[in-house]
Protein backbone atom coordinates (compact mmCIF):
# COMPACT_ATOMS: atom_id res chain seq x y z
CA UNK A 1 0.00 0.00 0.00
CA UNK A 2 1.45 3.28 -0.98
CA UNK A 3 2.31 5.93 1.24
CA UNK A 4 0.72 8.35 -1.51
CA UNK A 5 -2.68 6.13 -1.15
CA UNK A 6 -2.81 6.72 2.79
CA UNK A 7 -2.38 10.48 2.31
CA UNK A 8 -4.94 10.74 -0.31
CA UNK A 9 -7.81 8.78 2.00
CA UNK A 10 -6.57 10.99 5.08
CA UNK A 11 -6.88 13.70 3.58
CA UNK A 12 -10.46 12.57 1.79
CA UNK A 13 -11.31 12.09 5.32
CA UNK A 14 -10.34 14.74 7.04
CA UNK A 15 -12.23 16.92 4.79
CA UNK A 16 -15.09 14.75 5.43
CA UNK A 17 -14.86 15.22 8.71
CA UNK A 18 -13.70 18.76 9.20
CA UNK A 19 -10.75 18.09 11.38
CA UNK A 20 -6.85 18.18 10.71
CA UNK A 21 -4.97 15.36 8.88
CA UNK A 22 -2.32 15.09 11.17
CA UNK A 23 -5.08 14.42 13.95
CA UNK A 24 -6.92 11.79 12.16
CA UNK A 25 -4.46 8.98 13.47
CA UNK A 26 -3.98 5.69 11.45
CA UNK A 27 -6.27 4.11 14.62
CA UNK A 28 -8.56 6.69 15.76
CA UNK A 29 -12.35 5.03 16.01
CA UNK A 30 -14.72 7.54 14.12
CA UNK A 31 -17.21 6.60 16.08
CA UNK A 32 -15.52 6.10 19.21
CA UNK A 33 -12.96 8.57 19.30
CA UNK A 34 -14.22 11.23 16.41
CA UNK A 35 -17.46 11.42 17.33
CA UNK A 36 -18.72 11.54 13.74
CA UNK A 37 -22.77 10.22 13.50
CA UNK A 38 -24.24 7.79 10.92
CA UNK A 39 -24.16 10.53 7.93
CA UNK A 40 -20.93 11.50 8.25
CA UNK A 41 -19.91 7.48 7.88
CA UNK A 42 -22.46 7.40 4.66
CA UNK A 43 -20.14 10.33 3.11
CA UNK A 44 -17.33 8.38 3.25
CA UNK A 45 -18.26 5.50 2.41
CA UNK A 46 -19.94 7.29 -0.43
CA UNK A 47 -17.40 9.65 -1.50
CA UNK A 48 -14.99 6.34 -1.80
CA UNK A 49 -17.62 4.98 -4.09
CA UNK A 50 -17.64 8.00 -6.13
CA UNK A 51 -13.98 8.58 -6.48
CA UNK A 52 -12.95 5.07 -6.89
CA UNK A 53 -16.23 3.87 -8.81
CA UNK A 54 -16.44 1.13 -6.49
CA UNK A 55 -19.60 -0.50 -4.32
CA UNK A 56 -18.87 -1.25 -1.04
CA UNK A 57 -21.26 -4.00 0.20
CA UNK A 58 -23.55 -2.59 3.37
CA UNK A 59 -22.29 -5.66 5.00
CA UNK A 60 -18.95 -4.26 5.34
CA UNK A 61 -19.35 -0.72 6.16
CA UNK A 62 -20.20 -1.30 9.79
CA UNK A 63 -15.94 -3.49 9.66
CA UNK A 64 -14.75 0.32 8.62
CA UNK A 65 -13.92 2.01 11.72
CA UNK A 66 -10.86 3.39 11.17
CA UNK A 67 -8.32 4.96 8.86
CA UNK A 68 -6.12 1.97 8.89
CA UNK A 69 -9.27 -0.06 8.18
CA UNK A 70 -10.36 2.32 5.44
CA UNK A 71 -7.24 2.44 3.53
CA UNK A 72 -6.88 -2.10 4.19
CA UNK A 73 -10.14 -2.33 2.99
CA UNK A 74 -10.51 0.24 0.18
CA UNK A 75 -6.60 -0.79 -1.50
CA UNK A 76 -7.58 -4.03 -2.80
CA UNK A 77 -10.63 -2.50 -4.28
CA UNK A 78 -9.06 0.33 -6.17
CA UNK A 79 -6.46 -2.45 -7.71
CA UNK A 80 -9.26 -3.77 -8.77
CA UNK A 81 -10.74 -1.47 -10.83
CA UNK A 82 -7.33 -0.12 -12.27
CA UNK A 83 -7.72 3.46 -11.36
CA UNK B 1 -58.92 33.82 27.97
CA UNK B 2 -56.69 36.71 27.54
CA UNK B 3 -55.40 37.40 24.31
CA UNK B 4 -50.61 37.45 24.65
CA UNK B 5 -49.33 40.18 23.94
CA UNK B 6 -46.14 39.63 21.34
CA UNK B 7 -43.61 41.67 20.71
CA UNK B 8 -39.96 41.91 18.50
CA UNK B 9 -37.13 41.23 20.90
CA UNK B 10 -34.42 40.39 18.24
CA UNK B 11 -32.96 41.16 14.93
CA UNK B 12 -30.91 39.59 12.40
CA UNK B 13 -30.36 40.61 8.83
CA UNK B 14 -27.94 39.33 6.25
CA UNK B 15 -29.03 42.21 2.92
CA UNK B 16 -27.65 42.48 -0.21
CA UNK B 17 -26.78 46.31 0.95
CA UNK B 18 -25.64 45.96 4.73
CA UNK B 19 -24.41 42.64 6.84
CA UNK B 20 -26.12 42.91 10.53
CA UNK B 21 -29.06 45.68 11.37
CA UNK B 22 -26.91 48.20 12.25
CA UNK B 23 -25.19 48.47 8.40
CA UNK B 24 -28.66 47.39 7.03
CA UNK B 25 -30.51 50.34 8.68
CA UNK B 26 -27.46 53.14 7.70
CA UNK B 27 -28.00 52.05 4.17
CA UNK B 28 -31.07 52.37 3.94
CA UNK B 29 -31.43 55.46 5.16
CA UNK B 30 -28.63 56.60 2.80
CA UNK B 31 -30.06 55.40 0.29
CA UNK B 32 -27.22 52.83 -0.65
CA UNK B 33 -28.73 49.90 -3.00
CA UNK B 34 -27.04 46.52 -2.63
CA UNK B 35 -27.93 45.90 -6.55
CA UNK B 36 -24.82 45.12 -8.70
CA UNK B 37 -23.37 42.92 -11.46
CA UNK B 38 -23.78 39.37 -10.97
CA UNK B 39 -20.37 37.99 -10.09
CA UNK B 40 -21.55 34.01 -8.56
CA UNK B 41 -22.50 33.15 -12.68
CA UNK B 42 -21.92 34.21 -15.78
CA UNK B 43 -25.05 36.61 -17.25
CA UNK B 44 -23.09 36.71 -20.47
CA UNK B 45 -26.40 35.00 -22.49
CA UNK B 46 -28.53 36.90 -20.68
CA UNK B 47 -29.98 40.73 -21.47
CA UNK B 48 -30.21 41.23 -17.65
CA UNK B 49 -26.68 41.84 -15.88
CA UNK B 50 -27.80 43.33 -12.04
CA UNK B 51 -28.84 41.17 -8.78
CA UNK B 52 -29.03 42.24 -5.15
CA UNK B 53 -26.44 39.40 -4.64
CA UNK B 54 -24.47 39.45 -1.19
CA UNK B 55 -20.49 39.11 -2.40
CA UNK B 56 -18.86 39.89 0.69
CA UNK B 57 -20.48 37.48 3.09
CA UNK B 58 -18.43 34.83 5.18
CA UNK B 59 -20.38 32.49 7.50
CA UNK B 60 -17.41 31.67 9.03
CA UNK B 61 -17.32 35.19 11.17
CA UNK B 62 -21.07 34.51 11.90
CA UNK B 63 -20.69 30.45 12.58
CA UNK B 64 -17.07 29.63 12.91
CA UNK B 65 -15.91 26.96 10.28
CA UNK B 66 -16.49 23.69 11.81
CA UNK B 67 -20.05 22.10 10.18
CA UNK B 68 -20.05 25.01 7.52
CA UNK B 69 -18.76 21.74 5.36
CA UNK B 70 -22.41 20.49 6.14
CA UNK B 71 -24.47 24.26 5.08
CA UNK B 72 -25.45 24.71 1.56
CA UNK B 73 -25.80 28.52 0.96
CA UNK B 74 -29.34 29.09 2.17
CA UNK B 75 -28.36 27.85 5.21
CA UNK B 76 -25.50 29.67 5.65
CA UNK B 77 -27.40 32.36 5.42
CA UNK B 78 -30.17 31.35 7.24
CA UNK B 79 -27.91 30.16 9.91
CA UNK B 80 -26.09 33.71 10.43
CA UNK B 81 -29.05 35.95 10.81
CA UNK B 82 -30.33 33.63 13.26
CA UNK B 83 -27.22 33.71 14.82
CA UNK B 84 -26.74 37.28 14.53
CA UNK B 85 -30.48 37.67 16.20
CA UNK B 86 -30.44 35.36 19.09
CA UNK B 87 -27.29 37.66 20.09
CA UNK B 88 -29.24 40.26 19.78
CA UNK B 89 -32.49 39.71 21.70
CA UNK B 90 -29.51 38.21 24.26
CA UNK B 91 -31.78 35.02 24.19
CA UNK B 92 -29.61 31.99 26.06
CA UNK B 93 -30.92 29.02 24.61
CA UNK B 94 -30.67 26.06 27.27
CA UNK B 95 -32.35 23.15 28.54
CA UNK B 96 -34.94 24.75 30.08
CA UNK B 97 -36.61 26.84 27.62
CA UNK B 98 -35.64 25.06 24.52
CA UNK B 99 -38.70 23.64 24.17
CA UNK B 100 -40.46 26.69 24.50
CA UNK B 101 -38.48 27.77 21.60
CA UNK B 102 -40.05 27.59 17.95
CA UNK B 103 -38.64 28.19 14.14
CA UNK B 104 -40.71 29.37 11.46
CA UNK B 105 -39.06 30.06 8.20
CA UNK B 106 -40.43 31.81 4.64
CA UNK B 107 -38.49 30.27 1.81
CA UNK B 108 -39.74 29.07 -1.56
CA UNK B 109 -36.62 28.80 -4.49
CA UNK B 110 -33.83 28.14 -1.78
CA UNK B 111 -33.35 24.48 -2.77
CA UNK B 112 -33.30 24.83 -6.58
CA UNK B 113 -30.27 25.01 -6.69
CA UNK B 114 -29.03 22.19 -4.55
CA UNK B 115 -31.43 20.10 -5.95
CA UNK B 116 -29.88 21.30 -9.33
CA UNK B 117 -26.84 19.97 -8.83
CA UNK B 118 -27.69 16.48 -7.25
CA UNK B 119 -30.10 15.85 -9.59
CA UNK B 120 -26.83 17.11 -12.23
CA UNK B 121 -24.98 14.51 -10.20
CA UNK B 122 -27.09 11.94 -10.62
CA UNK B 123 -27.26 11.95 -14.37
CA UNK B 124 -23.68 12.89 -14.90
CA UNK B 125 -22.51 10.58 -12.97
CA UNK B 126 -25.22 7.54 -12.20
CA UNK B 127 -27.23 7.03 -9.66
CA UNK B 128 -25.38 4.81 -7.74
CA UNK B 129 -22.13 7.62 -7.30
CA UNK B 130 -24.13 10.32 -6.60
CA UNK B 131 -22.82 12.85 -3.70
CA UNK B 132 -24.55 12.10 -0.61
CA UNK B 133 -23.77 15.33 0.96
CA UNK B 134 -25.31 17.20 -1.54
CA UNK B 135 -28.73 15.54 -0.48
CA UNK B 136 -30.10 16.95 2.85
CA UNK B 137 -29.77 20.48 0.64
CA UNK B 138 -32.62 19.30 -1.98
CA UNK B 139 -35.50 19.65 0.17
CA UNK B 140 -37.40 23.07 1.19
CA UNK B 141 -37.01 22.90 5.04
CA UNK B 142 -33.28 22.18 4.69
CA UNK B 143 -32.32 26.23 6.39
CA UNK B 144 -34.92 26.42 9.11
CA UNK B 145 -33.85 22.53 10.01
CA UNK B 146 -29.94 23.84 10.59
CA UNK B 147 -31.70 26.84 12.55
CA UNK B 148 -32.69 24.28 14.67
CA UNK B 149 -29.93 22.29 14.85
CA UNK B 150 -27.33 24.17 15.13
CA UNK B 151 -28.92 26.61 17.82
CA UNK B 152 -30.23 23.61 19.68
CA UNK B 153 -33.87 24.61 19.25
CA UNK B 154 -36.18 21.81 20.31
CA UNK B 155 -39.29 23.53 19.96
CA UNK B 156 -41.60 23.54 16.43
CA UNK B 157 -39.85 23.87 12.72
CA UNK B 158 -41.92 24.68 10.40
CA UNK B 159 -40.97 25.88 6.67
CA UNK B 160 -43.76 28.16 4.88
CA UNK B 161 -43.08 28.10 1.41
CA UNK B 162 -46.26 29.83 -0.63
CA UNK B 163 -44.03 32.48 -2.48
CA UNK B 164 -43.87 36.17 -2.13
CA UNK B 165 -45.54 36.23 1.21
CA UNK B 166 -44.25 33.45 2.34
CA UNK B 167 -42.20 35.59 5.29
CA UNK B 168 -45.32 37.13 6.66
CA UNK B 169 -47.21 34.02 6.66
CA UNK B 170 -44.29 32.17 8.50
CA UNK B 171 -45.05 35.00 11.09
CA UNK B 172 -48.89 34.53 11.45
CA UNK B 173 -48.39 30.30 11.68
CA UNK B 174 -45.65 31.56 14.22
CA UNK B 175 -47.94 34.84 16.40
CA UNK B 176 -50.88 32.05 16.54
CA UNK B 177 -48.59 29.41 18.21
CA UNK B 178 -47.70 31.97 20.50
CA UNK B 179 -51.34 32.72 21.04
CA UNK B 180 -52.54 29.52 21.27
CA UNK B 181 -49.66 29.32 24.49
CA UNK B 182 -48.08 26.59 22.56
CA UNK B 183 -44.68 27.95 22.54
CA UNK B 184 -43.00 31.19 24.08
CA UNK B 185 -40.74 32.43 21.42
CA UNK B 186 -40.16 31.67 17.61
CA UNK B 187 -37.50 33.27 15.54
CA UNK B 188 -39.11 34.01 12.29
CA UNK B 189 -37.34 34.09 9.12
CA UNK B 190 -37.50 34.73 5.49
CA UNK B 191 -34.69 33.80 3.69
CA UNK B 192 -33.64 33.13 -0.47
CA UNK B 193 -30.44 32.49 -2.12
CA UNK B 194 -29.57 33.46 -6.15
CA UNK B 195 -28.43 30.63 -8.16
CA UNK B 196 -28.20 30.17 -11.65
CA UNK B 197 -31.23 28.62 -11.35
CA UNK B 198 -33.58 30.75 -10.57
CA UNK B 199 -32.05 33.91 -12.39
CA UNK B 200 -33.02 31.82 -15.19
CA UNK B 201 -36.18 30.76 -14.43
CA UNK B 202 -37.51 34.60 -13.29
CA UNK B 203 -35.52 36.08 -16.62
CA UNK B 204 -37.48 33.44 -19.10
CA UNK B 205 -40.43 34.04 -17.53
CA UNK B 206 -39.83 38.10 -18.60
CA UNK B 207 -40.40 39.21 -15.14
CA UNK B 208 -36.61 41.12 -15.04
CA UNK B 209 -36.05 44.89 -15.65
CA UNK B 210 -33.78 44.99 -18.73
CA UNK B 211 -35.46 42.71 -20.57
CA UNK B 212 -37.53 45.85 -22.23
CA UNK B 213 -36.57 48.64 -20.99
CA UNK B 214 -33.51 50.28 -18.48
CA UNK B 215 -32.35 47.41 -16.34
CA UNK B 216 -32.98 49.37 -12.66
CA UNK B 217 -35.48 48.74 -9.42
CA UNK B 218 -37.71 51.60 -9.58
CA UNK B 219 -40.83 50.98 -8.04
CA UNK B 220 -43.64 53.55 -8.65
CA UNK B 221 -41.45 55.09 -11.28
CA UNK B 222 -42.96 55.31 -14.56
CA UNK B 223 -39.97 53.74 -15.99
CA UNK B 224 -40.53 50.54 -14.43
CA UNK B 225 -40.33 47.52 -16.31
CA UNK B 226 -39.75 44.31 -13.89
CA UNK B 227 -38.06 42.97 -11.23
CA UNK B 228 -34.46 42.36 -10.00
CA UNK B 229 -33.53 39.35 -8.26
CA UNK B 230 -32.08 39.58 -4.64
CA UNK B 231 -30.73 37.53 -1.78
CA UNK B 232 -30.54 36.93 1.71
CA UNK B 233 -31.86 36.53 5.13
CA UNK B 234 -33.45 38.07 7.94
CA UNK B 235 -34.62 36.54 11.01
CA UNK B 236 -36.62 38.01 13.78
CA UNK B 237 -37.20 36.49 17.41
CA UNK B 238 -40.75 37.25 18.34
CA UNK B 239 -42.20 36.38 22.06
CA UNK B 240 -44.69 36.36 24.30
CA UNK B 241 -44.81 39.90 26.29
CA UNK B 242 -44.45 37.95 29.64
CA UNK B 243 -41.97 35.77 28.67
CA UNK B 244 -39.79 39.19 26.99
CA UNK B 245 -40.23 40.46 30.15
CA UNK B 246 -39.53 38.20 32.68
CA UNK B 247 -36.10 37.52 31.39
CA UNK B 248 -35.84 41.61 30.67
CA UNK B 249 -35.61 41.38 27.21
CA UNK B 250 -35.50 44.70 25.06
CA UNK B 251 -38.81 45.19 22.80
CA UNK B 252 -37.99 46.90 19.40
CA UNK B 253 -42.07 46.70 18.65
CA UNK B 254 -45.55 45.15 19.11
CA UNK B 255 -46.23 42.54 16.72
CA UNK B 256 -50.20 43.97 16.04
CA UNK B 257 -52.66 43.00 13.31
CA UNK B 258 -51.92 40.96 10.70
CA UNK B 259 -53.71 39.58 7.64
CA UNK B 260 -53.47 36.84 4.96
CA UNK B 261 -55.45 36.45 1.91
CA UNK B 262 -54.96 33.75 -1.04
CA UNK B 263 -56.16 35.05 -4.14
CA UNK B 264 -57.02 32.34 -6.47
CA UNK B 265 -56.53 33.72 -10.51
CA UNK B 266 -54.69 32.64 -13.23
CA UNK B 267 -51.15 31.58 -13.13
CA UNK B 268 -47.92 34.00 -12.29
CA UNK B 269 -51.25 37.20 -13.15
CA UNK B 270 -52.18 39.42 -11.07
CA UNK B 271 -55.54 39.67 -10.21
CA UNK B 272 -56.94 43.30 -11.68
CA UNK B 273 -58.71 44.23 -8.74
CA UNK B 274 -56.40 43.51 -5.96
CA UNK B 275 -58.49 42.19 -3.82
CA UNK B 276 -56.62 40.20 -2.04
CA UNK B 277 -54.06 42.53 -1.19
CA UNK B 278 -56.89 45.11 0.01
CA UNK B 279 -58.57 42.38 2.07
CA UNK B 280 -55.65 41.40 4.36
CA UNK B 281 -54.57 45.51 4.82
CA UNK B 282 -58.45 45.23 5.97
CA UNK B 283 -57.62 42.17 8.05
CA UNK B 284 -54.56 43.48 9.44
CA UNK B 285 -56.36 46.55 10.36
CA UNK B 286 -58.81 45.09 11.94
CA UNK B 287 -57.13 42.83 14.10
CA UNK B 288 -54.90 45.73 15.23
CA UNK B 289 -57.18 47.57 17.51
CA UNK B 290 -56.15 50.89 15.96
CA UNK B 291 -57.60 53.08 12.91
CA UNK B 292 -56.13 53.95 9.33
CA UNK B 293 -55.10 57.33 10.30
CA UNK B 294 -52.89 55.59 12.78
CA UNK B 295 -50.48 54.78 10.16
CA UNK B 296 -47.37 56.51 10.33
CA UNK B 297 -45.97 55.18 7.16
CA UNK B 298 -46.99 51.99 4.59
CA UNK B 299 -43.44 49.30 3.59
CA UNK B 300 -44.30 48.58 -0.07
CA UNK B 301 -44.19 45.11 -1.70
CA UNK B 302 -43.80 47.29 -4.92
CA UNK B 303 -41.01 45.25 -6.99
CA UNK B 304 -41.03 47.81 -9.79
CA UNK B 305 -43.00 45.59 -12.24
CA UNK B 306 -45.46 47.42 -13.79
CA UNK B 307 -48.52 45.93 -12.58
CA UNK B 308 -47.75 44.93 -9.20
CA UNK B 309 -46.74 48.58 -8.33
CA UNK B 310 -49.87 49.80 -9.87
CA UNK B 311 -52.40 47.70 -8.01
CA UNK B 312 -50.79 47.91 -5.03
CA UNK B 313 -51.29 51.85 -4.80
CA UNK B 314 -54.79 51.17 -5.66
CA UNK B 315 -55.31 48.54 -3.20
CA UNK B 316 -53.80 51.40 -0.79
CA UNK B 317 -56.25 53.74 -1.90
CA UNK B 318 -58.66 51.36 -2.09
CA UNK B 319 -58.62 50.77 1.59
CA UNK B 320 -57.43 54.18 3.15
CA UNK B 321 -59.55 56.41 0.40
CA UNK B 322 -58.42 60.15 0.72
CA UNK B 323 -56.35 59.43 3.29
CA UNK B 324 -53.90 57.47 1.53
CA UNK B 325 -52.31 60.50 0.09
CA UNK B 326 -51.08 61.85 3.81
CA UNK B 327 -49.28 58.05 4.23
CA UNK B 328 -45.70 58.07 3.22
CA UNK B 329 -45.39 54.83 0.95
CA UNK B 330 -41.76 53.40 -0.02
CA UNK B 331 -40.10 50.29 -1.18
CA UNK B 332 -36.83 49.29 0.01
CA UNK B 333 -36.64 46.62 -2.76
CA UNK B 334 -35.43 49.47 -4.82
CA UNK B 335 -32.38 49.00 -2.50
CA UNK B 336 -32.47 45.48 -2.36
CA UNK B 337 -33.97 44.07 -5.33
CA UNK B 338 -37.25 41.45 -5.19
CA UNK B 339 -36.13 39.36 -2.36
CA UNK B 340 -39.16 37.05 -3.14
CA UNK B 341 -39.91 34.83 0.03
CA UNK B 342 -37.48 37.00 2.30
CA UNK B 343 -39.06 40.19 1.56
CA UNK B 344 -41.56 40.53 4.01
CA UNK B 345 -38.90 40.13 6.76
CA UNK B 346 -36.70 42.52 5.21
CA UNK B 347 -39.70 45.18 5.40
CA UNK B 348 -39.98 43.91 9.07
CA UNK B 349 -36.30 44.20 9.50
CA UNK B 350 -36.26 47.57 8.12
CA UNK B 351 -38.92 49.12 9.84
CA UNK B 352 -38.00 48.02 13.34
CA UNK B 353 -35.31 50.54 12.16
CA UNK B 354 -37.65 52.81 11.26
CA UNK B 355 -39.24 52.89 14.35
CA UNK B 356 -35.78 52.62 16.65
CA UNK B 357 -33.47 55.41 14.68
CA UNK B 358 -36.72 57.49 13.07
CA UNK B 359 -36.47 57.48 9.69
CA UNK B 360 -38.61 56.44 6.70
CA UNK B 361 -36.24 54.61 3.68
CA UNK B 362 -36.57 56.06 0.44
CA UNK B 363 -37.61 54.96 -2.71
CA UNK B 364 -34.22 55.24 -4.77
CA UNK B 365 -33.87 55.87 -8.30
CA UNK B 366 -37.57 57.61 -8.28
CA UNK B 367 -36.86 60.39 -11.20
CA UNK B 368 -40.35 59.25 -13.67
CA UNK B 369 -43.29 59.95 -11.77
CA UNK B 370 -46.80 57.63 -13.18
CA UNK B 371 -50.33 58.89 -12.78
CA UNK B 372 -51.31 55.15 -12.27
CA UNK B 373 -48.97 55.72 -9.47
CA UNK B 374 -49.25 59.23 -7.28
CA UNK B 375 -49.27 58.73 -3.76
CA UNK B 376 -46.09 59.78 -1.70
CA UNK B 377 -42.81 57.43 -2.40
CA UNK B 378 -40.64 59.11 -0.05
CA UNK B 379 -38.21 59.46 -3.51
CA UNK B 380 -34.89 59.44 -3.73
CA UNK B 381 -34.09 60.71 0.23
CA UNK B 382 -35.01 58.98 2.95
CA UNK B 383 -37.31 61.29 5.47
CA UNK B 384 -36.48 61.72 9.27
CA UNK B 385 -39.44 61.59 11.47
CA UNK B 386 -41.14 59.36 14.48
CA UNK B 387 -42.85 56.17 13.16
CA UNK B 388 -45.58 54.14 15.83
CA UNK B 389 -47.17 51.85 13.36
CA UNK B 390 -45.84 50.84 10.39
CA UNK B 391 -48.13 48.60 7.63
CA UNK B 392 -46.30 46.20 5.55
CA UNK B 393 -47.69 44.70 2.56
CA UNK B 394 -46.95 41.66 1.07
CA UNK B 395 -48.07 40.31 -2.38
CA UNK B 396 -46.83 39.42 -6.24
CA UNK B 397 -48.51 37.41 -9.02
CA UNK B 398 -48.63 33.98 -7.03
CA UNK B 399 -52.00 34.88 -5.66
CA UNK B 400 -50.24 35.13 -1.92
CA UNK B 401 -51.51 37.97 0.01
CA UNK B 402 -50.11 39.07 3.16
CA UNK B 403 -50.30 42.56 5.46
CA UNK B 404 -48.64 43.46 8.75
CA UNK B 405 -48.95 46.10 11.51
CA UNK B 406 -45.98 46.76 13.29
CA UNK B 407 -46.40 48.81 16.48
CA UNK B 408 -43.61 50.83 18.49
CA UNK B 409 -42.97 48.85 21.74
CA UNK B 410 -44.50 50.36 24.79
Amino acid sequence: MSKNYEEEIRNMVSDILEIPAEKLTPDADFFRDLNIDSLKAIEIVAAFEKKYRIIIPEQDIPKIRNLRQVVEYTAPLKKETHI
Amino acid sequence: MKERRIVVTGLGVIAPNGIGKDAFWHALKEGQSGIKRVKRFDTSQFKSKLAGEIDNFSPAVFLGHKGLRDLERTSRLLCSAAKLAIEDAGLSINHDNTDDIGVCTGTTLSSLWNFAQFDKETIQEGPLFTNVALFPGTVMNAASSQVSIRFNIQGFNTTISNGYSSSIDALKYAIDFIKLRRIKAVLVGGVESLSLVNYSGFYRLGFFAGINGEEVSCPFDKRRNGIILGEGAAVVIIEDEEYARSRNARIYAEVNGIGNCFEAYKMGKYHPGANGLKESIKEALRTSGIGPSDIDYISASANSVREQDRLETMAIKGVFGKYAYNIPVSSIKSMIGETFSAGGLFQISASIGSMYKGFIPPTINYEMTDEDCDLDYVANKSRLTRINNVLINNYGPGGSNAAFILSKGH
